[in-house]
């Protein structure tokens, strides 16, 4: 349905693009999960094909036509939900829905739909009367994405939707995306929680320094990732052994008490075994094979810190 | 999708109702707006009282010690008593306490007639007098009473010549001239556009409720960017943005909701000036007769409004927060209102100061208010003082617009 093709956006000064080349295909009726470290270029992607920002190279095609004359068609079809509450606090929630869906044009008929129709889509009809600032997060969640669903869009570009809230929440909204997609609906779906883009992506582009390290549907990918040899440990490493394994293996990643071999080759697994009863370091939990989506991640955009 | 046809006005009804729904929810903004200038009009139609009235200042009182104690000195007394404009205290028994009563506030001045005085006058001799003042009175009150004790002093001399003259033509009468002849009669009127009619000065509350309203009508960049800046900072903008509302059509959105709501507080702050100051007992304002008169005054008060809103709408524009956009804005309006002659006017400020008033969008509106409520002008007067304001109002907005569309890009 969308098609990313090779596309370009610098911002004015910047010293690096923010998108470098971006391309990659989204199907109709599927949450496909854009992910990438704070500052890979999601955000202004996300601007490009929610039409703020026009790509200074390449282009946007949505059934074969260019992003901008389909639009122009149909002015309601792709919807943006930021990660900000980006409503009126002073507002209650009917209000604040109505007022979305009058600076579309909607006819009073089609907004009072319209805004029925999203309110019961977040189960917010409850709290219809309540001003949205006296909303809890889960509540304020809520609200933000049924803002966007006033206009009945084809497409839902999703920005952390899902920050800042309970599990309850979180399972609610994951619930919502499904049944969005389920209904015919598109989504590209932001987020930093990567089980919850297992839980809801049949496919997922990576970024990093505006370009696509990976694109594709989820399984495929993380088959194609090199295996990963996770280890346990009761105690902290000793900080000698620590330096010598980041000399051979610049990738690994230590949290805690346990170390992450990204990469790691079968046939290295029996002396490393052996070098650690060497050293007297018993491993409490130990797991090789395909990496999982954070792994594979973390794999693709290394552990270094970005900001 | 099938949108409506009344896409645009549509989407413009839906900004406006948000704007509206947003101040009336906005109690801060909303005392800024009502409140504020309502106490002001209240307290300086009150305060301002007494020096915009021509009848005597009741508060401003003073003394005479008479230390010659002759009929001519006691003359000079009466003639200065019959003037009924300073309000005459008791006579103190010594200077010590003349001093007293004028340190402790009883009088404001304290004429002492010296021993000697009858016999300057007797012999034509330039009489001298003391004064002890309250240096608290401003000059103008000191020069007043000055000129009255010289006035008295010459109508005594006078009266003095004359009976010598009386005397020595044998026409007795003479003496009596100076009694008969009372102060001249001066009537006052203000000078108007509108030929051949004779208006009444203008009273404090005149003066007080066009300034204090065009001040508050300035306000507005209270409310505007206390939702403008939570707008930007929410992110609220931007999704409009993906939403095809552009930045015009959101100032479009802000612009006419609150030229309404400067037409609420003129008509609000004209009622408190016609019916609630006499109550508080003041006296009651009055608009100017006639529809041109009335017209232009709406046609002024719309231009006021283009400038205010523009102007809020620059600031909400240029500050990072509504802490920022409140100090900018509100300073801003005090400077505005300072050098505009809204806080001092005009024709109080010394010389040099007075052509920095014209700097101000305030100066301009009082200018041409003046223009209609004291010198009963009309539409072509206040002319050149709307079209400055709208001017003002188009400048700031699309400064505003500039300065938007550079947040956003």
């Amino acid at each position: 349905m969308i098609r990313i093709d090779r596309i370009h956006y610098r911002y004015r000064a910047a010293p690096q693009p923010a998108l470098d080349g971006i391309s990659f295909d989204i199907g109709r009726g599927s949450v496909y999960g854009l992910l990438g470290p704070n500052g890979a270029g999601k955000t202004t992607l996300i601007s490009v094909l929610a039409g703020l920002l026009a790509p200074q190279d390449g282009g946007v095609a949505v059934d074969g036509e260019p992003l901008a004359a389909w639009r122009a068609s149909r002015p309601t079809a792709i919807a943006a939900v930021p990660q900000d509450y980006a409503f009126y606090p002073m507002l209650t929630v009917a209000e604040n829905l109505d007022f979305f869906a009058g600076v579309q044009g909607l006819s009073r008929r089609q907004r009072r739909d319209r805004c029925a129709a999203a309110m019961a889509f977040a189960c917010l009809e409850a709290v219809a009367g309540r001003r949205a600032a006296s909303l809890s997060g889960g509540l304020r969640r809520r609200l933000n994405m049924a803002i966007g669903l006033t206009g009945a869009p084809e497409v839902l570009l999703l920005d952390e939707p899902t920050v800042g809230v309970d599990p309850q929440s979180r399972r609610f909204m994951l619930d919502a995306v499904k049944r969005f997609a389920a209904d015919g609906g598109t989504v590209l779906y932001t987020s930093h929680y990567m089980e919850e883009v297992e839980a809801v992506c049949s496919g997922v582009a990576i970024i990093d320094h505006g370009k696509v390290l990976a694109a594709g549907p989820l399984e495929e990918l993380k088959r194609g990732g090199a295996p990963t040899l996770n280890l346990g440990f009761a105690r902290p490493l000793p900080e000698a052994l620590v330096a010598n394994w980041r000399a051979r293996f610049p990738d690994m990643g230590v949290r805690d008490n346990a170390v992450d071999f990204p990469r790691f080759p079968a046939d290295g697994l029996a002396p490393l075994l052996a070098e650690l009863a060497a050293a007297g370091l018993a491993v409490e939990r130990a797991e090789y094979g395909a990496p999982n989506l954070e792994q594979f991640f973390m794999q693709l955009t290394h552990h270094s810190l970005r900001d | 999708m099938a949108s409506s046809p009344f896409r645009g006005p549509v989407r413009l009804v839906a900004l406006w109702k948000k704007e509206l729904l947003a101040l009336v929810r906005d109690r801060h903004g909303l005392a800024a707006l009502f409140v504020m200038p309502a106490v002001f009009i209240l307290v300086m139609s009150l305060a301002l009282a007494e020096p915009f009235s021509t009848r005597q200042p009741a508060a401003i009182g003073y003394a005479v010690l008479d230390l010659d104690s002759t009929p001519v000195s006691q003359a000079l007394d009466e003639q200065l008593g019959a003037a009924d404009f300073f309000e005459k205290r008791e006579r103190p028994p010594g200077e010590a306490d003349a001093r007293r009563r004028v340190e402790a506030g009883e009088a404001a001045f304290v004429l002492i007639i010296p021993r000697g005085f009858a016999s300057q006058i007797g012999s034509n001799r330039t009489p001298s007098l003391r004064f002890l003042i309250d240096p608290a009175v401003p000059n103008t009150l000191r020069e007043g009473f000055r000129q009255q004790v010289e006035a008295a002093v010459i109508k005594v001399w006078l009266a003095h010549v004359l009976e010598r003259l009386g005397q020595n033509l044998m026409i007795p009468e003479l003496r009596r001239v100076t009694e008969r002849v009372g102060p001249p009669e001066i009537h006052t009127e203000a000078v108007g556009r509108a030929d051949g009619e004779v208006f009444a000065p203008p009273s404090s509350v005149q003066q007080s409720v066009p300034a204090w309203l065009i001040f508050s009508m300035f306000f507005v960049v209270i409310p505007i960017s206390a939702v403008f800046v939570g707008e930007r900072q929410r992110g609220t903008l931007q999704r409009l943005a993906t939403q095809k509302v552009s930045f015009s059509l959101v100032l479009a959105g802000k612009f006419v909701p609150f030229v309404l709501l400067n037409q609420a507080q003129a008509v609000i702050m004209i009622a408190i000036g016609r019916w609630l100051v006499p109550l508080c007992g003041g006296e009651a304002f009055s608009l100017p007769d006639g529809a041109q008169a009335l017209a232009a005054l709406w046609l002024l008060s719309i231009a006021v409004s283009a400038a205010a809103v523009g102007w809020a709408l620059f600031i909400a524009s240029l500050a990072r927060s509504s802490e920022q956009a409140s100090i900018l804005g509100g300073a801003g309006n005090i400077i505005m209102g300072a050098i505009g002659g809204i806080m001092v006017p005009r024709f109080v400020m010394p010389a040099a100061m007075q052509p920095w008033t014209r700097l101000s969008p305030m100066d301009w509106a009082l200018d041409g208010v003046h223009h209609v409520m004291l010198r009963h002008g009309g539409i072509v007067d206040i002319l050149p003082a709307a079209a400055a304001l709208a001017c003002f109002g188009f400048f700031a907005l699309a400064a505003a617009v500039f300065l938007g569309r550079r947040v956003r890009c």
